[in-house]
């Protein structure tokens, strides 16, 4: 951006490094604990074991709230790609006022706070006769990422242009062809995008889960209930395991949206 | 844009807007009508009553607690977001001036926490801040202080410190943002004539990244004033949060329609401050 003398860059550097330790010291705390023994509360920083990780494969609370986050994620994932795939294309198929509606609508459970998704759902599937379980989890986390992936979608078809789209149809592909062998394979960067950090928003949601679940527990509302009683050594393997699976969803979702050569990278 | 010509009248463009447009009413828009609806019924014997009514406005507005709270912390988010920006900024700036692999990393790290599991990151904050936490034997040991500290034991301190470090990714990525958008050449062009990097920075980048800024700030306060986990995790007796209030009534207190008028009550501060945002920056540009 501009050449920075070394006393800027140094004085940046140790703001930076400040926050980085504000944002990751609380973290490692738990993930080093992870590496050894604990007992009576206290951390034996001189006997190095895994048997935390030992202990959580036996913790079967928390390894069945792990597989319903698992299930309520995929399925969250998977159908505010799919719905969000649809919406853009009709988005970006001309220009309207309900288009603009729609698109408002969408938008709402992310800039509105989760606590008001969460109880707006929480009445309306009491209103309509539906119980709480993982299926409202897993409506009231889509309505949640749904506006990232229908966004990052439309993006990148207004960026793809209608050209493409037309030359399709004029060699006499249908509209299925079109979609098939032309939108999909141009969406695909964008929607291993929006699918991973959609995953990881699910992942990771609270608010609004908490209003809407029923007596399947998902993984942050099972380590809400717990943490009341103070945690066990176990969640501090299963906090190293959270970490290291983060930095990886990270990592595919930051080469996903920035490939090589663009610019934010350069 | 899929469909042309012929094609546009036909079932497919059909199916897409049906999809398009019931599926945001069922989920998103009844939802949100019914709750609305809900703010203006009443209790009565641990009945909901539907007669509409404004009961549980008039109560918001004359009991002696609600309004008081609703302000501390309307100026606790504000606080919060005041803080993340300040501290984000430099950590932004720094990122877009970074190139390539160190880039990567950095924007990486912001990632991380950023997509790190929430009751995690608030349950390690409360066990550095708790009385008998990591800060006060650290620095007890070290010989800082000879009484562990209670500035930051379970209060609205403790709340603030601890939305700020929850929230600060969310303000370094808008900044970062309008940062990058910042034409090179309006940089180039002010050195070149003479400016010195501290003048560049002041009467260039800053005013063009006030946006981001502005967008940062927003979404800090939006976050902030929503979160009812984080203030009753760490914020004790005394650190009460209008979002604590909200979520009492659908629990303990179960009145689910005065919840609701709460609940209205804190969209609308919520639409007012991203409308507010919103103003300030066409004002900038």
């Amino acid at each position: 951006m501009m050449r920075l003398s070394g006393l800027a860059t140094g004085v940046l550097s140790a703001i930076t490094l400040l926050v980085f330790v504000l944002l990751y010291g609380p973290l490692l705390i738990p993930i080093l604990s992870s590496f050894f023994t604990v007992s009576h509360g206290d951390v034996q920083w001189r006997e190095p074991s895994l048997s935390s990780y030992e202990a959580l494969t036996h913790n079967a609370g928390i390894l069945t709230a792990v597989g319903n986050t698992l299930i309520v994620g995929f399925s969250a994932t998977l159908l505010s790609l799919i719905v969000g795939t649809l919406m853009a294309i009709h988005y970006c198929g001309g220009k309207s006022t309900g288009r603009e509606v729609m698109q408002f609508a969408v938008y709402l459970p992310f800039l509105m706070p989760p606590i008001i998704t969460g109880l707006s759902l929480l009445i309306y599937f009491r209103e309509i006769g539906v119980p709480r379980s993982l299926l409202t989890v897993i409506a009231g986390h889509t309505v949640f990422v749904q506006a990232l992936a229908f966004r990052t979608i439309v993006v990148r078809l207004q960026s793809l242009g209608p050209s493409m789209v037309e030359a399709s149809a004029d060699l006499g592909a249908s509209a299925w062809q079109t979609l098939v062998h032309i939108i999909l394979p141009n969406l695909r960067s964008t929607l291993v995008g929006a699918g991973v950090l959609s995953f990881a928003l699910s992942f990771d949601e609270t608010l609004i889960t908490l209003l809407v679940t029923g007596t399947d527990n998902t993984l942050p509302i099972r380590l809400w209930a717990l943490m009341r009683l103070g945690f066990t050594p176990d969640i501090n393997a299963l906090v190293a395991i959270i970490f290291g699976s983060t930095i990886v969803l990270c990592i595919i979702a930051v080469r996903q949206f920035l490939p090589a050569g663009s610019p934010a990278l350069e | 844009m899929l469909f042309v010509g012929s094609a546009r009248n036909g079932l497919g463009p059909c199916l897409l807007a049906c999809v398009s447009y019931v599926l945001p009413a069922a989920f998103i828009v009844a939802p949100l009508a019914s709750f609305t609806a809900y703010s203006f019924f009443r209790m009565e014997n641990g009945q909901i009553v539907r007669d509409l009514n404004l009961g549980n406005y008039w109560r918001f507005f004359t009991d002696a607690i609600f309004v008081p709270v609703l302000w501390q912390t309307c100026v606790l988010c504000l606080a919060t977001a005041f803080l993340a920006t300040v501290i984000g900024y430099p950590v932004a700036f720094l990122l877009a001036n970074l190139q390539g692999r160190r880039r990567h990393f950095l924007l990486l790290m912001v990632l991380v926490p950023l997509l790190m599991s929430y009751i995690i990151k608030i349950y390690a904050i409360r066990s550095i801040l708790g009385g008998n936490g990591f800060l006060n034997r650290f620095l007890l040991w070290t010989g800082v202080i000879d009484q562990p500290l209670t500035l930051f034991v379970f209060n609205l301190n403790a709340v603030l410190l601890t939305l700020t470090v929850l929230l600060i990714p969310f303000a370094i990525l808008p900044i970062f943002l309008s940062l990058e958008r910042i034409p090179r050449s309006l940089i180039e062009a002010s050195g070149d004539l003479g400016a010195s990097n501290l003048q560049t920075f002041a009467r260039i980048i800053l005013p063009l990244s006030l946006p981001g800024v502005v967008t940062a700030a927003t979404f800090v306060f939006v976050l902030a004033i929503g979160d009812f986990l984080t203030p009753q995790m760490v914020g004790g007796q005394s650190g009460f949060t209008f979002g604590r209030i909200v979520y009492s009534q659908f629990g303990t207190a179960f009145n689910w329609p005065f919840g609701a008028a709460l609940s209205t009550i804190l969209a609308i501060v919520v639409i007012s401050v991203i409308a507010a945002g919103n103003l300030v920056q066409r004002r900038a540009t």
